[in-house]
């Protein structure tokens, strides 16, 4: 379930950048555009790292015997996708930006 | 998402399969467990049962174990008259249970949980190659 929250979120804020970056452009304040990536890849990492936790609560739990390995493996799988998607996403982002900034003016 | 669901449907499956290799255990466990009385009813075979249970939340049927019933099939008699749970003639009432029924519940039990692994891997290899798509 996280995987595709964390996709479509990190989509949505990338879309808002889009959005939002010529507008601010033309208010002569550039400094909106970098905020609002930075609460996206925050975002995202706490989502991931919600998670994350999840799977670890689950594996200690387990040591503990009282999870079942099943539960664990889901929960660690879950984490494992969804940072994989969160890390894949940010990749492209800053793969984005980076074309941008060796563009010759 | 459709193959997240399907991971939490496998996972259900091999829930319910662990649960019926419990029982399965628990009988070949007890294949020789006596009455304690002279006469007394011995350890009865119970039968794993699994049954669908439909998820509104997840939108999806997943397995779930039922309560597992007893196995009203005739006690094995075996003419042992040291034995203290033999009865006045001399007859000790062996538990039901067939280790070759066991075995083959066992294996199909094995085979089941090998399957749902099988639907794990792949749900968890398609959402990865979904994602590998972003790095290209």
């Amino acid at each position: 379930m996280a995987i595709p929250a964390a996709a479509a979120a990190a989509y949505q804020a990338l879309a808002k950048i889009g959005i939002e970056a010529p507008a601010q452009a033309a208010g002569g304040a550039a400094t909106g555009a970098t905020q609002s990536f930075g609460d996206f890849l925050s975002s995202a990492v706490k989502d991931s790292v919600g998670t994350m936790k999840q799977g670890e609560t689950l594996a200690m739990k387990q040591i503990a015997g009282q999870a079942d390995i099943v539960d664990v493996v889901n929960a660690v799988n879950q984490a494992e996708l969804t940072l994989n998607t969160v890390v894949a996403v940010r990749d492209k982002v800053i793969q984005a930006y980076q074309s941008i900034m060796q563009m010759p003016i | 998402m459709d193959l997240n669901t399907s991971m939490i449907v496998a996972a259900s499956g091999m829930r319910a399969q662990s649960t019926r290799m419990r029982i399965i255990a628990e009988n070949i466990a007890n294949a020789n467990s006596t009455a304690q009385t002279p006469g007394g009813d011995p350890y009865r075979r119970k039968v794993a049962t699994v049954k669908s249970d439909f998820d509104r939340e997840l939108n999806a049927t997943l397995v779930k174990p039922g309560k597992p019933v007893s196995d009203m099939t005739e006690f094995r008699m075996q003419f042992d008259p040291g034995n203290p749970a033999a009865d006045s003639k001399g007859y000790v009432k062996l538990p039901n249970v067939s280790s070759l029924i066991e075995v083959m519940d066992m294996r199909e039990a094995q085979r089941s949980y090998e399957a749902d692994i099988s639907v794990m891997e792949a749900s968890k290899s398609m959402l990865a190659r979904t994602v590998d798509l972003l790095r290209r």
